[in-house]
């Protein structure tokens, strides 16, 4: 933004202040309250894997910590408003508060130009970027000497198109530009550097101070290039100068009243950190308490239980929605048998993952209705999991109603009974014993796609599993006791599926024979 | 033959002018006969010359397109309750089509207890006595998959007697089984018979046919060409049509 607009904005800005001030009463000025609070309430949207500005600092997951989370409160506060966390992936968080699913942004996001294009963002602390390389690795002089390296990041980060305008000069130069990973949480880039897989990775000072009691001794800062994009978190908000103006007036004073200093100490977000960084106190290779505990823990326990609920709710409602479509696409051709031939179509297309940020991000700005608050992201979950199972039932419904024997219908229906009592009493019966174990493989299937809708901040069992090794690092204890959860849930339905079979001995002649005597 | 124009309220079955198409194609040309209380009528002829398709008129599995069909005095058409006209007029396949996923005597029970809503004690009680009358009670509690193909056909007309049917349609019930078990069949339809069961059977076989039929209807094209008694009609048909069919049928 140049001088001279900036001067202008901050000139509408005190043009509508002062509107503000002759339409209403002189007092109602500091207490006027910014868009970005609605309802009396702030809600934050944020992505508690970035310590320490924010993340989850014990075994409940919903327990936010950190100094974005700290400053939300401040923040809260200061208008009266009650604050309302909202957690999600990181790719999430822009098109939520696009959606006005959120009031704000604080998550460790930094301040970029590019993003000031379409929010207006408020900084509130320093920061610099750092490349981190396992112990003993050699200091760089420049972002170039990466070249033909391999480096990872988060995902919905900026760093990667960052790395792409080194990639732009490397290629001018003629050499071999830097290869870039993105994952979807910051413990997993780190991971990737632990176990050897990348050459370094990139992430902000502030977080790596944080990692230093699990990562002391195992990585090492090796360069800290000073791009003008990177040096400061801000808070975003949609575009409105007024509330920025509002905001920026609250971050001063919590700045010039020392709040902020405050939770920099607190948190532990100043440079004086970094020369305790290579103290040494390396994780244990797999520890047996952290995955006992974990593995009983009410935090998996209620992640495990949202994921079977989920996943159960979306297939019974699959199945409800699949049968009537099925037994239209058996019939006659009709203009609603060629709508529905494309509702199948259509969502047995479409990736799940892009059905789940459909509903919850673009389906608010066609329907406002989807915006409010009842519509959490179980429902938006339940809704998705359910219209993209049910695409795929209609085809296992679909062949098991046409392996019926046509003679049935017709024995039943020479026998006087009505069409409701023909599927009822002698179609469905039969159908059921085809349909079975296609259908249970794909609740299996089901069962593990839910953890998808973290994405939409679902804290089902993954995204529990997550949010604990972003943690605590731990990440070979917690990952085995969700594997633990999965498999146990899938034995369970597997066995289900057994005892269900027995009730079709009908079918086969021997065990018939054996069930009657 | 001749019939006047006037269906006969007296016939348990009365048939005038009735014909059906399937898109283009005729498949009952202009159909009459009279059908008596307790009657056994066995319906012969050449494969596609519309036997299935007549029976299957007479329970409106299939809709006639237009003619008149009466049974016990009453017209049946599009307005017919026909949750009531099954429970009179009940049919037993050339496949069986029990219901797989039940036992023999719950396939006897289901559609009382549905379409009647008798009492599953009361429905039970009368699907095992039928069950003996066809001479398999020891066959009730076993599924169809654990039957011979005689013991599933028995099954078949039990479950058909359970609505205590007056006419009972037979579409080539022995088209699937050996002699020893045709001639089990031919037992009970006499049982029926003395019942006052009216049966109209579509068949290929003809000894089955000359053994339980009092009258022979033989059709060709859509159409019927002869109505006799058996005797008449296998020693002296009258058409061309009918004796080139018997001597096929006699020849193979």
């Amino acid at each position: 933004m140049s001088p001279g607009s900036r001067g202008l904005s901050v000139l509408l800005c005190l043009l509508f202040t002062l509107t503000g001030l002759v339409l209403h009463h002189p007092a109602a000025r500091a207490d006027e309250t910014p868009g970005f609070i609605q309802d009396g309430q702030l809600t934050l949207c944020t992505n508690p894997t970035l310590p320490p500005m924010t993340f989850v600092n014990g075994s409940d997951t919903t327990a936010l910590a950190g100094m974005d989370i700290d400053l939300a409160r401040l923040l809260a506060a200061r208008w009266h408003a009650t604050f309302v966390p909202d957690t999600m992936d990181f790719e999430g968080m822009f098109p939520s508060l696009a959606a006005r699913r959120c009031g704000m942004v604080i998550s460790g996001v930094l301040r970029q130009s590019g993003r000031e294009k379409n929010y207006d963002a408020v900084p509130y602390a320093d920061s610099a970027l750092v490349v981190v390389a396992r112990a003993g690795a050699p200091k760089l002089t420049a972002m170039t000497d990466l070249s033909g390296k391999t480096i990872a990041t988060q995902s919905g980060t900026s760093y990667a198109a960052r790395i792409e305008k080194e990639n732009d000069t490397l290629r001018a130069e003629g050499r071999t530009p830097i290869i870039v990973q993105q994952y979807p949480t910051e413990d997993q880039v780190v991971q990737q550097v632990l176990i050897g897989r990348v050459n370094a990775f990139i992430s902000q000072d502030v977080e790596l101070y944080y990692r230093q009691k699990q990562l002391g001794g195992k990585v090492s800062i090796i360069f800290k290039p000073d791009y003008p994009d990177y040096r400061q978190f801000a808070i975003y908000i949609r575009k409105n100068a007024e509330d920025r103006v509002q905001l920026q007036r609250a971050i001063d004073d919590l700045t010039s009243g020392g709040e902020i200093a405050g939770l920099e100490k607190k948190w532990g977000v100043s440079g004086e950190h970094e020369q305790v960084f290579s103290e040494k106190n390396a994780p244990a290779r797999f520890d047996f308490a952290t995955f006992f505990s974990a593995l009983t823990s009410v935090a998996f326990l209620k992640g495990a239980a949202l994921t079977l609920t989920i996943a159960v709710l979306s297939h019974m409602m699959a199945i409800v929605i699949s049968i009537p479509i099925a037994m239209r696409l058996n019939g006659p051709d009709s203009p609603l048998k060629f709508i529905l031939s494309a509702y199948v179509a259509v969502f047995r297309g479409a990736p799940t993952l892009l059905q789940l940020l459909f509903i919850w991000n673009a389906l608010p700005q066609f329907l406002p209705f989807f915006r409010e608050h009842w519509f959490t992201p179980f429902l938006a979950t339940w809704l998705s999991l359910s219209i993209n199972e049910s695409a795929y039932q209609v085809e296992i419904n679909r062949a098991a109603l046409r392996a019926v024997d046509p003679g049935q219908r017709l024995a039943a229906d020479a026998l006087g009974m009505k069409s409701a009592q023909v599927y009822r009493h002698v179609i469905f019966p039969q159908a059921l014993r085809i349909a079975l174990p296609p259908t249970i493989n794909e609740f299996i299937s089901l069962l593990k796609t839910t953890s998808l809708a973290s994405v939409i901040s679902l804290q089902e069992l993954l995204a529990v599993t997550q949010i604990q090794v972003a943690r605590t690092f731990e990440f070979t204890e917690y990952y085995s006791a969700a594997l633990i959860y999965y498999l146990a849930m899938v034995f369970f339905f597997l066995y289900l599926q057994k005892r269900i079979e027995r009730r079709f001995a009908w079918a086969d002649r021997n065990k018939a024979s054996a069930n009657v005597a | 033959m001749s019939h006047s124009l006037l269906p006969d309220p007296a016939s348990r079955i009365s048939i005038r002018n009735l014909s059906k198409f399937y898109k283009d194609f005729l498949a009952l040309d202009r159909i009459s006969l009279d059908i008596a209380r307790g009657e056994k009528i066995v319906v012969l002829g050449p494969s596609g010359s519309g036997k299935s398709t007549l029976i299957r008129c007479l329970n409106r599995i299939e809709p006639h397109d237009s003619g008149v069909l009466m049974i016990d005095g009453k017209i049946i058409d599009g307005k017919t309750d026909l949750t009531e006209l099954r429970g009179t007029v009940g049919m037993v396949f050339q496949n069986y089509n029990l219901f797989p996923h039940l036992s023999a005597v719950d396939n006897c029970t289901l559609a009382p207890r549905l379409v009647r809503g008798t009492a599953r004690e009361a429905a039970d009680a009368a699907a095992r006595r039928y069950l003996e009358q066809v001479g398999i009670a020891e066959q009730a509690d076993k599924y169809p998959i654990q039957l011979s193909g005689g013991q599933q056909q028995r099954v078949a007309i039990a479950r058909a007697l359970c609505m205590n049917p007056e006419i009972i349609l037979f579409d080539e019930p022995t088209a699937a089984l050996d002699p020893e078990a045709i001639s089990g069949i031919v037992s009970i339809m006499d049982d029926l018979a003395a019942q006052e069961i009216t049966t109209v059977c579509v068949t290929h076989e003809m000894g089955f046919a000359r053994r339980i039929a009092d009258r022979i209807v033989f059709m060709d094209r859509g159409a019927i060409l002869e109505v006799a008694p058996p005797e008449d009609f296998f020693t002296s048909p009258k058409t061309d049509r009918a004796r080139n069919f018997l001597d096929r049928m006699i020849r193979y």
